[in-house]
């Protein structure tokens, strides 16, 4: 792996007056509204980025509530209902002794959301009230979070396959309950707020700082 | 040098991940290029990467095939059995009163992944053959857009953490769409792994 050879003094696009097609990478003029080669409209910043990123974090927060309190499944056994939630089925796993598998919910159901839902409200944070720090590691923290987003709809999965497997009628019977429908809003609309963020504007807030 | 940018920036990217310009029309064969600021990879070449391409996603369409259309699992406890298969996941929960989960589940899982890589082997084969045609650009713009929404690995996870947590109430018996499910699982992964976006778009331009 070789770093890639910067031009003499490094510059940014928009320095330039160019801006970057968020879908094919190719520079165009600024004052272009499409992008030359594929069309797309064109931004140098994704416009609004904090304060859609803040909206839709706002909607998946609320979100999360019912997501934890309703129950993501029903079963029942032999007449009788329970229903699980989803702190529920961790701890239902640690009784069974499936330390690990309890790890990957809890990781996947409790903590990426609530990380990915608190990092980027620590980005939009310190870049909206341009806060000085590391950038490098907030790029980083950025990428571990748009990267990560799509794993916490595990617990989703598992019910869809389980309703669909255990339907023994009569003696043991798996139903969906309405946390799996709000924790895929969850999921769904903090991927959207990971992708409504710009990176870019971490590092226009060091330039800003820089220049003071 | 800051007009030679202006008048060709055809090999030039900005890092999407913090806007600093980059000259990539000279990266060797079986290489990568990161961003010396934040880290970011900004392009990766291969030998042979439109055949790979091509070779990756026909064998994950072959065994999303198969996945779809045998018995996934069967369950069986006290003398009563049930059977499911790949479709039935979505079925089952649209009948039990969750039509809007079944839609994204379907989505995640089955239709957004086959779509994606439909398009991916035919844009793939149009770069083999060096067919110029602009229904590549169509098809580079709508796989682009589009492939952050495919959950094929996390639905395998999904799988095997169900199977854990049911292994002790019954048995279970694997069927072939488990082993076709996994192998497609595989392959997907990789098929996004060689699709370079740079390298995709340079290509594109030069065929449309």
């Amino acid at each position: 792996m070789n770093h890639a050879e910067s031009t003499e003094k490094p510059r940014t696009a928009r320095e330039l007056g160019l801006a970057s097609c968020h879908l094919c990478l190719k520079l165009s003029a600024d004052e272009h509204h499409y992008c030359d080669r594929c069309g797309t409209a064109l931004h140098q910043r994704r416009p609004d980025s904090i304060q859609r990123t803040l909206a839709l974090l706002i909607t998946a927060s609320i979100l999360y509530i019912p997501a934890n309190v309703l129950p993501i499944m029903y079963t029942d056994y032999l007449g009788r209902t329970t229903e699980s939630t989803i702190i529920g089925g961790v701890i239902t796993l640690i009784e069974m002794g499936s330390i690990p598998i309890a790890a990957v919910i809890f990781i996947a159901s409790v903590m990426v959301p609530l990380g990915k839902l608190l990092t980027l409200f620590y980005l939009c944070w310190s870049v909206g009230y341009r806060k000085p720090g590391n950038e490098r590691q907030r790029t980083v923290l950025y990428r571990i979070t748009e990267f990560i987003g799509k794993w916490s709809m595990i617990d989703v999965f598992v019910v869809a396959v389980l309703v669909a497997l255990v339907h023994l009628t009569g003696l043991l019977v798996f139903r969906p309950g309405p946390a799996a429908l709000t924790f895929a809003g969850v999921v769904v609309v903090t991927m959207i707020a990971a992708e409504s963020f710009d990176p870019r504007v971490i590092w226009d807030n060091k330039e800003a700082l820089d220049e003071r | 040098m800051e007009t030679e940018i202006s008048n060709d920036h055809k090999y030039s990217i900005a890092c999407p991940s913090c806007d600093l310009i980059y000259d990539l029309s000279e990266v060797p064969v079986n290489s990568s290029a990161t961003c010396s600021r934040c880290g970011h990879l900004l392009t990766q070449t291969r030998e042979n990467e439109f055949l790979r391409g091509v070779c990756l996603s026909f064998s994950a369409l072959v065994m999303m095939l198969i996945a779809s259309s045998y018995p996934f699992m069967q369950f069986s406890s006290a003398g009563l059995e049930n059977m499911m298969t790949l479709p039935r996941t979505v079925v089952e929960l649209w009948i039990n009163g969750m039509p809007w989960l079944a839609v994204i589940v379907a989505a995640f899982i089955l239709v957004i992944p086959s779509i994606v890589l439909t398009m991916i082997l035919v844009m793939q084969l149009i770069m083999l053959y060096d067919v110029k045609t602009p229904l590549v650009a169509i098809l580079g713009k709508a796989i682009f857009h589009l492939n952050s929404w495919s959950m094929v690995e996390v639905f395998f996870v999904g799988v095997l953490v169900s199977l854990v947590k049911i292994t002790k109430m019954a048995s279970v018996v694997l069927g072939v769409s488990f082993w076709a499910y996994s192998l497609f699982a595989l392959f997907f992964v990789f098929t996004m792994m060689s699709l370079d976006r740079f390298q995709c778009w340079k290509k594109i331009e030069a065929l449309s």
